[in-house]
C-alpha cells in the first residue's frame, strides 16, 4: 500500500492476505504520531506493511554494531568493496540476498520530520527499501511458519526529528522491552587495540603492574581475543595459564576479571566443528553455511536452539564464571542470527536471543558486552553494546564507510547511535587509545574520541600497552567525568552532520560543538563551576544510607 | 506492612506503610536533625538519608495479589534532605550560597537515584509548617523516588505532550513568552527565571517558577543558571514570609520527567510550584470535599491580585 504522506498512515490498517498467510494491522494514535500493531497467520517470509514518498535526506541503520548509522542523500549508492562481499557475510547483514543490490535501513529510519521505527524484534525483523522516490516498510519472518495468529513487532512512526524524536523513540522501545541492566558504567582496559593477536600472560602481567603504578582506576581488566585455543575452542592456550589462574591474577589487582570470546561461532578449524556438524546452522541441504570469514577461516554458526549446542554454550559460561570472570565480551554475536536451517523450526532472531538468553541465565548478574550483535534483539539482554565499527590507530573519512576498522567511523557512529546509550544499555564508544606513540591519531582526533565518549556517558575502555608513552592528561580528564558521576545528555545536529552536544551533571553543562568530524575540528566550553561538593556515603548499623554533602572551597571562590 | 494497592476505581496506586504512622510530631525538648539528634552525631554541611518512617525502601517485602486487588512492592526510597545544620534557618533565612549548594546536592539524587532501574520518578519536595504536616522545624524536605509514575505527573505528561503534539511546542515556553509579555502575573524575574502566580493557580497564593530555557530536570541547568534558580528560591520565601510577616506555610514541589521511562522531554518543562495553604494571615484555604473528591479547585483569590500583592512585597537579597 502506498500513502502520500505519513498522517495517512491510519489507512495501513486491516485485513490484508499475502503469500501463504494473512495479516491483521491496527493503527493507534500515541502522543507524537501513530502505533502499528496487528497480527500474522501462515508461512510469512516478507510482508511489506506500506510504502510512502521519499524526502531527500534520510538517517538509515545498519542490523548489527559495526554497521553504519548514517545520514545518506539522494543518489546514494551503496559501494561496497566486491573482495570484501565473501568474507563479511551475514556480518553485513542479515539478508545479504539482498543488502548489496538495494538500499536497506534495519530497525529504523527518520528524517527530519519523521522516525519510523520497530519497537522490538523477537521473532521478526523490521527493515526499510529505500530507492530514490519511496521507502518502503518490511517485515521479515525468513518463512517462518505460525500456526496461530501471532503478535507481529510493533512499529511507530512518530512525527518527530531526529534531534527530538530519537530519544523519544529510544524511550518506547525500552519500556515495550521491559529493559533492565546494569547499573555499573564500567571504566577498563583492554587488551586488543594494541595487543591484537601478540597477547600472552607475562604482557598481561605486565600491564597489571603498570596500571597499579600508574593508579589509572580501572575496575574492568578484560583481556581480549589472543587467549584461546580456537574460534570455538574456548580453553587457554600455550600462551596462558588455565583461566582460574587469569582471573585470580586480575583480581588481585583489585579489577573485575574480563574476557572475550565469540560464542555464536565455529572456526572450520575447530574441534567442535569437527566433531560437531550437528550444532551448526545449515543450508537445505544440511551443509554448514558460513557466516563470515575472519582469522583467515571460515567461521560457521552454532544453531542455538540444538539442545545439546545450548547445554554447551550454557556450560561453557557457568565454567567462565565459576573460574572468576565476571565480565564478558562477547563478540560476532550476529552469528547467532544468520538465515539457514536448524533444530527447531523458529526464526534467527527467536534463535539469536535462545542463544542469548542461555548465556544470561549461565553468567547472571555479571557484565555482558555484546559485540558485532543484532541491535534490536539484544535490547534487554546485554548490559553493554559496541554501537560502531571497530575503532583503529588512525582516523579516515575517506575509507569505506561498511563497518571496517576506522577511529572516525567509530566515532561518527558514536554520536549517531548516542540515544541508545543509558536507554538499552551502556554505549561502548570502543576502545580508547590514548598513546601518543604507535598511533597516527593526532592530537585532535585523541582527545575529540575521548571527550565525545565521556560527555556522552559511554563505556570507557582504555586499549593501550601501558609501558608507551600516554597522554595521561585525557585519562585525568575522564576520571574527572566519571567522579561526576552520570550524566544527562542531548545531541543535535544528527541530520546536518554539525553536531552539538551539550552534557549536563553534578558539575554543570559542558558543550562541545563539532564542526567537521572529518577533520576533527570542534570546540568545547566546560562550565565553570561555582559551587563543589564533596559527598560521603555512609551505611548505617539499621541499614540506612546517610549522603553527606560538604562545600570544598574553590580556589579564587565563586563568582556571580 | 508495606506494600502499595491499585485503586480500581481510580486507576491509581496507594501506598500502604504501617512505618510512617511512627513518626514523631514537632518534638518539643530536642531536634533529631541537629548534632547530636537522633539522626546526626556531629556537624555537617547538607545531607540526604533514608528516611527513618518511609512509605517505601528498595527492599520493602513480597507482596501477593488476591482475587480482583492488585499489589506490588512498594520499592521505592524515601528520603529526607537536610539544607543546613542550623536549626533556626529556613529557605528564606538561608544565604543564596547554601541553597545553591542545595540545588547540587537535589542533581545527585535526581541523578544517583536515576540508576536504579527499578525508580520511575524522583520526586523532590518541601512541607513548611505544621499547617501542611511537616512534623521537625529544621529546615529540611524530603525526596520519594518512586517505582511508579504518580497519577498527577501523569496528568501533565499527558496534558504537555498533546500541547506539543497540536502546536509543536512546549507549552511551558509558550506561556514563559506569554507572561514575559504582559508581566501582570509575574512577581520576580532574573535572566535564567520568572516566578508568577500562575494563570490557572489552585491556591490563593500558589508561585510557578519556571526557567526561561527548555530543560526537563534540574540537571540540564547551567552553573549559573544554578544560582540564579538559588536567587529565586531565595526571594519567593522571602516575599512569603514578609506577605504577613509570619513564617509562611507552603508546599514545594520539583517537576522533572520521569526516569527509566518515556520521559517526553521534548515537551515537558521543569518546574517548580509553591503550594501555600493560606488565604490571609490567619485563614487556610484548606483541600476540602471538592478538591479531594473532584481534583477541581476553587480559588478563592483571583490570581492576578494576588501577583500584585506578592509583586509589592520588596524584598532584598
Amino acid at each position: 500500500m502506498y500513502i502520500l504522506n505519513l498522517s495517512e498512515v491510519r489507512k495501513v490498517a486491516g485485513y490484508r492476505q499475502i503469500e501463504n498467510g494473512e495479516v491483521l494491522l491496527e493503527v493507534s494514535r500515541i502522543p507524537s504520531g501513530f502505533k502499528i500493531t496487528g497480527d500474522i497467520n501462515g508461512v510469512i517470509d516478507d510482508v511489506e506493511l506500506f510504502s510512502f514518498p521519499r524526502p531527500d535526506r534520510v538517517l538509515v541503520n545498519n542490523w548489527q554494531s559495526w554497521g553504519p548509522t548514517r545520514v545518506i542523500d539522494k543518489g546514494f549508492r551503496l559501494d561496497f568493496p566486491q573482495e570484501l562481499i565473501q568474507k563479511f557475510g551475514f556480518s553485513a547483514s542479515i539478508m545479504p540476498e539482498i543488502y548489496f543490490n538495494l538500499l536497506l535501513s534495519d530497525y529504523f529510519v527518520a528524517s527530519d520530520s519523521f522516525i519510523i521505527g520497530a519497537l522490538k524484534s523477537t521473532i521478526g525483523h523490521v527493515y526499510f527499501k529505500i530507492d530514490d522516490e519511496r521507502i518502503s516498510v518490511h517485515l521479515r519472518y525468513f518463512g517462518r511458519k505460525f500456526e496461530n495468529w501471532t503478535a507481529i513487532e510493533p512499529i511507530v512512526v512518530l512525527n518527530l526529528g531526529t534531534d527530538v524524536g530519537l530519544p523519544y523513540y529510544a524511550q518506547l522501545v525500552a519500556k515495550e522491552n521491559n529493559v533492565n541492566f546494569s547499573s555499573q558504567n564500567p571504566v577498563g582496559w583492554s587488551s586488543w587495540y594494541h595487543y591484537y593477536l601478540d597477547f600472552d600472560y607475562e604482557k598481561m602481567m605486565l600491564d597489571l603492574e603498570r596500571s597499579k603504578n600508574l593508579k589509572l582506576g580501572y575496575e574492568v581488566f578484560q583481556i581480549d581475543d589472543a587467549w584461546e585455543v580456537d574460534i570455538g575452542d574456548w580453553v587457554p592456550n600455550e600462551k596462558f595459564p588455565s583461566l582460574s589462574e587469569i582471573a585470580k591474577k586480575i583480581a588481585e589487582y583489585g579489577y573485575t576479571p574480563g574476557i572475550w570470546l565469540a560464542p555464536f561461532s565455529i572456526s572450520e578449524t575447530s574441534s567442535v566443528y569437527k566433531e560437531h556438524k550437528e550444532w551448526l546452522v545449515r543450508d537445505e541441504n544440511g551443509i554448514p553455511i558460513v557466516a563470515y570469514e575472519n582469522w583467515n577461516k571460515k567461521i560457521y554458526a552454532l544453531d542455538t536452539t540444538h539442545p545439546e549446542a545450548l547445554e554447551w554454550l550454557k556450560n561453557l559460561f557457568i565454567s567462565m564464571k565459576e573460574s572468576g570472570f565476571d565480565y564478558f565480551k562477547i563478540d560476532f554475536l550476529f552469528a547467532g542470527a544468520i538465515q539457514g536451517k536448524r533444530y527447531l523450526p523458529v526464526s534467527p532472531i527467536e534463535a539469536y536471543q535462545s542463544g542469548l538468553r542461555a548465556i544470561r541465565s549461565a553468567v547472571g548478574n555479571s557484565f555482558i558486552l555484546g559485540c558485532g550483535a543484532p541491535l534490536l534483539p539484544s535490547v534487554g539482554l546485554v548490559d553493554g553494546m559496541r554501537i560502531g565499527a571497530d575503532t583503529a590507530p588512525f582516523w579516515n573519512a575517506s575509507g569505506p564507510d561498511i563497518g571496517y576498522p576506522n577511529a572516525y567511523f567509530a566515532i561518527r557512529n558514536v554520536i549517531t547511535r548516542s540515544f541508545m546509550n543509558n536507554v538499552f544499555w551502556w554505549n561502548d564508544p570502543d576502545c580508547l587509545m590514548l598513546r601518543i606513540e604507535d598511533t597516527q591519531l593526532n592530537d585532535k582526533q585523541r582527545e575529540l574520541y575521548t571527550l565525545v565518549s565521556v560527555m556522552l556517558d559511554n563505556m570507557v575502555i582504555e586499549s593501550d600497552k601501558l609501558s608507551c608513552k600516554i597522554d595521561l592528561n585525557l585519562w585525568d580528564l575522564v576520571k574527572r567525568y566519571k567522579k561526576y558521576g552520570r550524566r544527562v545528555f542531548k545531541v543535535t545536529g544528527i541530520m546536518d552532520g554539525k553536531y552539538k552536544i551539550g552534557s549536563c551533571g553534578v558539575n554543570g553543562c559542558d558543550v562541545i560543538v563539532i564542526d567537521n568530524l572529518a577533520n576533527a575540528e570542534y570546540s568545547v566550553i566546560f562550565d565553570k563551576p561555582r559551587v563543589e561538593l564533596v559527598k560521603d556515603v555512609e551505611k548505617r548499623d539499621d541499614g540506612r544510607t546517610f549522603n553527606y554533602y560538604t562545600e570544598r572551597h574553590l580556589e579564587g571562590g565563586e563568582s556571580e | 506492612m508495606m506494600e502499595r494497592r491499585w485503586n480500581l476505581l481510580t486507576g491509581e496506586w496507594v501506598m500502604v506503610s504501617a512505618f510512617t504512622q511512627a513518626r514523631p510530631t514537632n518534638p518539643t525538648n530536642f531536634c533529631p536533625l541537629c548534632p547530636g539528634g537522633d539522626e546526626f552525631e556531629g556537624d555537617y554541611d547538607l545531607s540526604s538519608f533514608d528516611n527513618r518512617f518511609p512509605s517505601m525502601k528498595l527492599d520493602a517485602p513480597a507482596v501477593e495479589s488476591k482475587g480482583i486487588y492488585k499489589k506490588e512492592r512498594s520499592n521505592g526510597k524515601c528520603e529526607v534532605v537536610v539544607y543546613t545544620v542550623e536549626h533556626e534557618s529556613a529557605m528564606s533565612q538561608m544565604p543564596t550560597h547554601q541553597i545553591e549548594k542545595l540545588i547540587q546536592m537535589w542533581t545527585d539524587r535526581y541523578l544517583d537515584l536515576s540508576q536504579n532501574r527499578l525508580i520511575k520518578y524522583v520526586y523532590i519536595f518541601e512541607n513548611r509548617g505544621k499547617e501542611v504536616g511537616a512534623t521537625l522545624p529544621h529546615p529540611h524536605g524530603q525526596l520519594y523516588a518512586f517505582p511508579f509514575i504518580p497519577k498527577r505527573i501523569e496528568a501533565k505528561l499527558q496534558a504537555l505532550s498533546q500541547y506539543y503534539d497540536e502546536n509543536g511546542r512546549c507549552a511551558v515556553c509558550d506561556i514563559i513568552e506569554n507572561e514575559l509579555g504582559d508581566k501582570e502575573r509575574i512577581i520576580y524575574e532574573n535572566e535564567s527565571f520568572i516566578a508568577l502566580v500562575p494563570f490557572y493557580a489552585r491556591w490563593p497564593y500558589e508561585i510557578h517558577i519556571y526557567p526561561k530555557r527548555h530543560v526537563s530536570t534540574l540537571v540540564e541547568l547551567t552553573n549559573i543558571e544554578r544560582y540564579h534558580l538559588s536567587k529565586t528560591l531565595k526571594v519567593v520565601t522571602m516575599k512569603y514570609d514578609l506577605l504577613f510577616k509570619q513564617a509562611f506555610p507552603y508546599m514545594m514541589m520539583l517537576f522533572q520527567v520521569p526516569v527509566n521511562d518515556v520521559s517526553y522531554s521534548h515537551a515537558f518543562h521543569f518546574h517548580i510550584e509553591f503550594n501555600p495553604v493560606k488565604r490571609d494571615k490567619d485563614k487556610i484555604k484548606w483541600m476540602a470535599s471538592v478538591e479531594t473528591g473532584t481534583w477541581a479547585f476553587i480559588n478563592p483569590k483571583i490570581p492576578e491580585e494576588a501577583a500584585k500583592e506578592l509583586r509589592n512585597v520588596e524584598v532584598e537579597i
